[in-house]
């Protein structure tokens, strides 16, 4: 019977959810459907007994205060509990904006379950933050967690073995073997550590080695040592595994080391996907094995979405397999006998490890100054082939053709740098934009110091154009943020949706802002949290708001991937930066609300700090 | 004068059904309520008016844009022995209705009584209302002399009505299709799930509704 269904509409809707089911059977027996046909007003007047709590079956309302949509409400979402709770004296309306079908739950039963339940009263009571918590809480309790995002300390870890350096091989194994563990620290002086592992002993009896018993370990230790601290993100771990191409790394915790983590191990957790794929790169042997990655990397992304993990971590790891990916495809494709003789780099988004969908590419080749004529043909097919088959495996070209395949991205050393000094003896907006994005770039293959060099001479160049950053800030101005003067939304239609592009409207400012403040302190990090971090341990942000900007960027980055992943799902190839602002909950609106705020705020630091006032 | 005619030969209908009450108690069906319309769906043991029975009745009442579902009837007549327990199983009327008590009723009168009681003077609204006002009048027939008085409203006539709007300066004869699911599709009313008298009529409700706002307009 229907009034199940009206029963079960109320018990998925958070906070109704938390009701003990008497009263919410209760709340739900009691609810009425009204049909709201387009354009009608509501308004909450009268005694407040007489109201009712409006939850939406069907439609798209808004919330109207001094003629600005202040909110808006679609499917499953509810309004009218501020003006039942009497929140200060409300003069907002609501209209109607697309057909609707609501139950109305009578003031008198909500305000009940607001008396009777300490969590239901708690919900309307409580900050954002806290709400934003519960949800996150809500969705990570849903789906069983994900071992990835599991700290170190809950993976079977191999006992900590150490002995000094003056210890000998037979006494190390003795130890391994009596430990059950197949590693031995070894400690040399000022805390500094090195390893030897079972692997290093068959090595040696492989080799005969003489009087293997009794070599001193300082002479075999393997240093440095990679560790990882124990409270770190499994994940993480498995990066650093793949990065460095090891099988174990050394745990340490805030007092000393606590044992070791091994790959196997570590595999085993991981009955998904997720660990996989990252191996599978290991393992790929073609474009073709390449190809069918990216798209599992597409599946990967919604399914760590879905479970509540920040989008700074996705980004992170996203990134990680995106840049093994390119270059296992340059081992593919590079003749071996130019592999030391260039760097490819990633800029923009990817060298900043903030893409996750694919929506772009930047990269770029630096060249040894003494290639010959046939060999520059051959880096030429390279490019060439390198391209379409990064396009193959998803990454859109770039609009602006910043890609190797364009000679002016495939450069000489030399050339390269001159190149680089021009953008500050002819300032132009593009010539600002290839700063920026080179200044964001990180090595993915070959010679890494070449772009050090190239982002060497940036900085110095920086320095010799003293009015550079002011000019350079200036695009954080660009792009006005979508937030009205009573802090509503501002949202333009587009085939009858409400969209923002997040990008423009916070995304962007933050990115480049951040950047402005990093390039004139002269920070090397490109992740933009990382830039933030760095920023903070220079003081250069005060602690509260270096927090507040990471989270708020996190926050756009979240909707926007979402939106995207929407987009995806819907079949559109490439998607855009453009959020629906019906498809967001109450809560999330909010939440949008206020980090535009936060990205006004931070705009008028930037102005302020780099004297942008009277530029624009 | 048409108009005329016609309100004549509806008062005379209402005259001659009032003669034919038999019982002055239920004088007030004649009340005519305006603006208060019920939209009751029936589900039966099967389509022969004549021999087929009410399982269960459910009824809602629409007052300006609202339906009150909080205030709904649904009644559950139990039927002779001979029928299955499994027929009464498909249409679904276990839970609720069984485990509230005042809704079951043993006689179909005293049921249909309720339900008088709860239309009173409104104005019918239905899905293939005809029929359900039929099922009605085989039980109240021959203890009130008389079916059902109140005013009717087919909510299909209300979309075949608002159908042939589009097609009004046209000189095609438009088909149609008059098929529940479609009217839910085109007027776009959300689907309520399962087809029991409850969710019907509720649907049929908001049918009534927008129609009644689109056709006005």
């Amino acid at each position: 019977m229907a009034i199940t269904q009206q029963r079960e509409f109320l018990s998925q809707i958070p906070p109704f959810d938390h009701l003990e089911k008497a009263l919410l059977n209760k709340l739900a027996d009691s609810m009425d459907v009204v049909y709201l046909p387009h354009k009608t007003l509501i308004k909450f007047e009268g005694p407040v007994t007489e109201n009712s709590l409006y939850l939406l079956i069907k439609g798209k309302v808004a919330e109207i205060q001094d003629d600005e949509v202040t909110y808006r409400y679609s499917v499953r979402g509810f309004f009218g509990d501020t003006d039942i709770l009497g929140e200060g004296n409300r003069l907002a309306h609501y209209e109607v904006q697309e057909e609707a079908i609501a139950y109305k739950l009578p003031a008198k039963l909500f305000l009940q379950a607001f008396e009777q339940n300490h969590d239901f009263a708690h919900f309307f009571n409580s900050s954002i933050v806290e709400k934003l918590n519960r949800i996150h809480e809500a969705v990570q309790s849903a789906t069983s967690t994900e071992v990835m995002m599991d700290t170190v300390c809950s993976a079977p870890l191999q006992p900590y073995v150490a002995l000094d350096k003056e210890s000998t091989l037979h006494h190390a194994a003795q130890l391994m073997v009596e430990r059950r563990t197949d590693a031995c620290i070894v400690e040399f002086k000022d805390a500094e550590i090195g390893i030897v592992t079972s692997t290093d002993i068959l090595k040696l009896l492989a080799k005969n080695e003489p009087e293997l018993a009794s070599l001193r370990l300082d002479e075999l230790a393997n240093r440095p040592v990679q560790t990882v601290h124990e409270f770190d993100y499994l994940f993480n771990a498995l990066l650093k595994m793949t990065r460095f191409q090891i099988d174990r790394l050394v745990v340490r915790g805030d007092q000393g080391y606590r044992g070791f983590l091994h790959q196997k191990d570590l595999m085993s957790l991981f009955a998904n996907q997720s660990g996989l794929v990252l191996l599978k790169v290991e393992q790929a042997q073609s474009v073709a094995d390449l190809v069918v990655l990216g798209e599992q990397i597409d599946g990967l992304i919604a399914n760590l979405n879905r479970k509540g993990i920040k989008t700074h971590y996705i980004a992170k790891l996203v990134n990680e397999l995106h840049r093994k990916m390119i270059s296992k495809l340059v081992d593919f494709l590079l003749p071996e006998h130019l592999t030391d003789k260039v760097c490819i780099f990633v800029m923009g988004s990817e060298g900043r490890s903030e893409q996750v969908i694919r929506t772009d590419q930047d990269n770029a080749l630096i060249y040894a100054d003494d290639l010959t004529e046939s060999e520059l043909r051959e880096l030429e097919a390279f490019a060439t082939s390198f391209i379409a088959a990064l396009q193959e495996m998803g990454f859109p070209p770039c609009p602006g053709d910043i890609m190797l395949s364009n000679s002016d991205w495939r450069m000489n050393k030399t050339t390269f740098m001159e190149k680089v000094a021009g953008w500050f003896k002819n300032p132009s907006d593009e010539n600002f934009m290839h700063a920026a994005i080179l200044f964001d770039a990180e090595t993915v293959f070959g010679q890494g110091s070449w772009l050090n060099q190239l982002k060497q001479t940036l900085q110095h160049e920086k320095e010799r154009y003293s009015n550079f950053l002011r000019l350079f800030a200036v695009s954080v101005l660009r792009f006005k943020t979508p937030i009205g003067f009573f802090g509503g939304l501002v949202a333009d239609s587009e085939s009858g949706h409400e969209v923002i592009d997040i990008k423009k409207g916070g995304i962007f400012s933050i990115v480049h802002g951040v950047r402005c403040y990093a390039l004139e302190s002269g920070i090397e990090k490109t992740n933009t949290h990382w830039r933030i971090k760095a920023l903070m341990d220079a003081g250069v942000f005060d602690k509260e708001f270096g927090i507040e900007l990471g989270e708020t960027l996190n926050f756009l980055n979240t909707l926007r991937l979402e939106s995207m992943l929407h987009q995806l799902a819907d079949g559109i190839e490439v998607p855009d930066n453009k959020i629906r602002l019906s498809e967001l909950s109450h809560m999330q609106q909010d939440l949008l609300k206020q980090s535009f705020t936060v990205v006004d705020d931070f705009k008028k630091r930037i102005s302020h700090h780099f004297a942008l006032d009277g530029l624009l | 004068m048409l108009a005329y005619i016609k309100a004549w030969l509806k008062g005379s209908k209402v005259n001659k059904l009032k003669r034919q009450l038999k019982d002055p108690y239920y004088q007030y069906l004649f009340d005519v309520e305006p603006g208060v319309f019920v939209c009751f769906d029936c589900e039966t043991t099967g389509l022969d008016r004549k021999k087929d029975r009410i399982i269960t009745l459910s009824a809602i009442k629409i007052v300006n844009n609202e339906v009150q579902t909080s205030q709904s009837l649904n009644l559950v007549i139990q039927q002779p022995e001979d029928i299955s327990a499994e027929s009464i199983a498909i249409h679904q009327i276990r839970n609720l209705d069984v485990e509230n008590s005042e809704s079951l009723y043993t006689d179909e009168f005293e049921a249909i009584k309720v339900f008088l009681e709860f239309i009173r003077g409104a104005t019918l609204v239905g899905y293939h209302l005809e029929f359900d006002i039929a099922m009605v009048d085989r039980v109240i027939k021959p203890r009130l002399g008389m079916g059902l008085p109140n005013p009717q409203i087919e909510v299909s006539g209300m979309y075949y009505e608002y159908a042939m709007q589009k097609y009004k300066r046209s000189c095609i004869e438009p088909n149609i299709d008059l098929s529940f699911d479609t009217i839910l599709k085109n007027t776009q009313i959300p689907n309520f799930g399962q087809h029991d008298a409850f969710s019907d009529a509720l649907m049929t409700s908001l049918i009534f509704l927008k129609l009644q706002q689109s056709i006005s307009r």
